[in-house]
């Protein structure tokens, strides 16, 4: 079969690879229709995560079609119609029991590995590293789903692929970024980042009843894109001295009550501060650039929420600290636990809440991979999502 | 029940001057030459040959401290061999006067301090000698305890393992419901001290290492019935090889 390989920093390919096979009771093999590219997945091609190899299939977004089953799995039959929730959860240890499901404590059998960078494992996920299990992933035209009775969603009737793909993480993912951010109604919630988790986050808050959102970034046709769709405010943070003081003066001197970062490991910034930052990551010295975590804590009203839904990866340096304990904030994050999120968001999608459709502004034929990573890595052609069809 | 930590007589510091004996030898017997120039001595004649001595002095003390539970006289001997280092360098520094040799009789002084210190801890320390240390491993296992002893019981080659490093295992109910705690302790105390501990950590042979992913793997099967496996990971999770993994993509036909 022809799968997306990362070949090395900045290489991905597409390769012809042994097709998968089921090698577990419980596991199910996926015949993918539709894949997309996400914003982590430009953070291996990068070269921030480590333990990546040469000829690992990428790809955590994914659906498609049941074509073959362990005896394990009873509740999905071949033929079914599913979407895979990016991070594998057994469904039978405590963390998966309680809804922790990226946190699952077997799913992960490098489990050591993750211990040693992160104090204690976290859930496998598809295509993300051998960190988190060396997993093959999505971006292929069939796809190993272990627990597969546990983890992919059943879509019944004949809503389109784009409408339900992004439950694989993206939509859940900005979800839980707003659920973290206790909205009550009447709320100001400020995000960093227009790509698509940021977009659903910002739309996930107004769903959830803030009265104002505010959506920063520095690329004109991503604000543009939220405003039309979405009805936010956006803030061009290249057209201001400072975001947080923009922001002060944004919200009646107080600050936005909850901030969330959409951003992570690889911000960018004008000023010499980015200078600084890069050199550092570029010497190894930190492992991320965290100045959208910095505005955001720097920004938020005092006793706030900061939700980070990002991706880091290691150790950041000069982190405010002194302002999240004496101003009582609150830090909120994690990967997301899309099982728990599935089943409530399609039913928004059914009923017209939320059409999650207006991200996509690229459809291409798996083979042109590489072009899909390429646009969507450095902003060509005014992309914001990319889906592939194997 | 008290928490009990079982404190070795051999400290962090004792360690760290062991290996750092070890290390300063290796690279003293590696290039003699080199580490002539660094300190500011002429490396013609018999100086490299000088070197080397010292460094198989260094190297000799290292094993020792490294090597013995209480390695009292072999942390003095590192202060004599310090003070015998300060007297070559001051010969030096009176020959060839290069601030070489300053920095390094500075770097000697440097290391003289907690070698005294250390030597004078181990020589006040008394009563039994105590080598090993008790290592404990533990896992919860969301099952009951009937459950999990059950499993226990089946694992006839993990116990035989505990059983030959006269290890035990317990059982406890996880507060909160959360299922059953298994705690394996054994006294771990290697032949050759901390330089067998080292080799075997190296080759992932140690019990301590096995029994992270025997637990691992006997938590998996009692809560998902099955080792699980990923593409790069076909036997499952195994420590020995986390740094030598294939890709992560379906295994050709020959190796399933």
């Amino acid at each position: 079969m022809k799968a997306t390989c990362w070949m090395g920093r900045n290489t991905v390919e597409v390769e012809n690879v042994p097709d998968p096979k089921i090698l577990d009771d419980r596991d199910a093999i996926v015949r993918v229709t539709s894949t997309a590219i996400c914003g982590s997945d430009l953070h291996l091609v990068d070269g921030y995560v480590p333990t990546m190899k040469r000829g690992d299939i990428m790809g955590h977004e994914f659906m498609g079609e049941i074509v073959e089953k362990g005896g394990g799995v009873t509740n999905l039959n071949v033929g079914d119609r599913v979407v895979v929730p990016f991070p594998i959860s057994c469904g039978g240890c405590w963390s998966c029991q309680n809804g922790l499901f990226s946190l699952c404590e077997n799913s992960n059998p490098n489990a050591r590995l993750a211990e040693k960078m992160f104090g204690f494992p976290t859930a496998g996920i598809f295509g993300y590293s051998h960190l988190t299990g060396g997993f093959a992933g999505g971006q292929a035209e069939y796809v190993r789903v272990p627990f597969a009775d546990v983890g992919p969603i059943k879509i019944e009737n004949g809503i389109s692929d784009e409408s339900v793909l992004f439950l694989s993480d993206i939509l859940p993912t900005g979800y839980m970024g707003a659920e973290f951010c206790e909205i009550k109604g009447g709320e100001v919630i400020a995000v960093w980042g227009a790509g698509p988790v940021g977009q659903f986050a910002a739309a996930s808050a107004q769903m959830l009843g803030a009265e104002r959102v505010i959506l920063i970034d520095r690329f004109h046709y991503r604000l543009r894109i939220a405003r039309e769709n979405l009805g936010v405010e956006t803030l061009d943070y290249e057209t201001v001295d400072s975001v947080p003081e923009a922001l002060k003066e944004l919200t009646g001197g107080r600050g936005p009550d909850a901030c969330i970062d959409a951003v992570g490991l690889e911000a960018h910034y004008h000023g010499p501060a980015y200078a600084y930052d890069r050199v550092k990551q570029a010497m190894r010295l930190e492992s991320e650039r965290p100045f959208a975590l910095r505005e955001a804590i720097m920004s938020c009203r005092n006793g706030g929420i900061i939700s980070v839904i990002g991706v880091y990866g290691g150790l950041v340096d000069k982190f405010p600290i002194g302002a999240v304990m004496n101003r009582g904030l609150t830090i909120k994050s994690g990967q997301c636990h899309v099982q728990r999120y599935m089943r409530p968001l399609l039913e928004r999608i059914l009923n017209g809440e939320i059409e999650p459709t207006f991200i996509v502004t690229h459809k291409l034929p798996l083979s042109e991979a590489t072009r899909g990573y390429d646009i969507f890595k450095n902003k060509k052609e005014d992309c914001l999502k990319v889906v592939l069809k194997p | 029940m008290t928490v009990q930590v079982r404190a070795r007589d051999k400290d962090s510091l004792a360690r760290f001057l062991g290996w750092f004996s070890l290390g300063l030898g290796a690279t003293q017997l590696a290039a003699p030459r080199a580490l002539c120039k660094l300190v500011g001595a002429d490396g013609g004649g018999s100086v490299p040959t000088l070197m080397r001595l010292m460094g198989v002095r260094e190297v000799t003390q290292g094993m020792g401290i490294l090597v013995r539970p209480r390695p009292t006289a072999w942390v003095w001997s590192r202060v004599a061999g310090d003070a015998l280092d300060l007297s070559l360098l001051a010969i030096t520094a009176a020959k060839n006067r290069r601030a070489r040799t300053a920095f390094a009789i500075a770097n000697v002084i440097a290391v003289t301090i907690p070698d005294v210190y250390e030597s004078r801890f181990l020589t006040r320390t008394k009563g039994p000698l105590r080598s090993g240390e008790l290592v404990r491993k533990a896992v919860t296992v969301n099952r009951p305890r009937s459950d999990v002893e059950q499993a226990w019981a089946a694992a006839a080659d993990l116990r035989r393992k505990v059983d030959e490093a006269g290890g035990t295992a317990r059982f406890a109910e996880a507060p909160g419901k959360r299922g059953t705690e298994l705690i394996v302790e054994f006294e771990h105390d290697p032949p050759a001290g901390d330089l067998g501990a080292a080799v075997q950590n190296l080759t992932g042979k140690d019990l301590a290492t096995q029994l992270s992913d025997d637990l691992r793997r006997l938590k998996q099967q009692l809560e998902t019935g099955q080792v699980v496996r990923s593409d790069s990971t076909p036997s499952g999770h195994l420590l020995a090889d986390h740094l030598s993994q294939r890709a992560a993509r379906p295994l050709e036909e020959a190796l399933r």
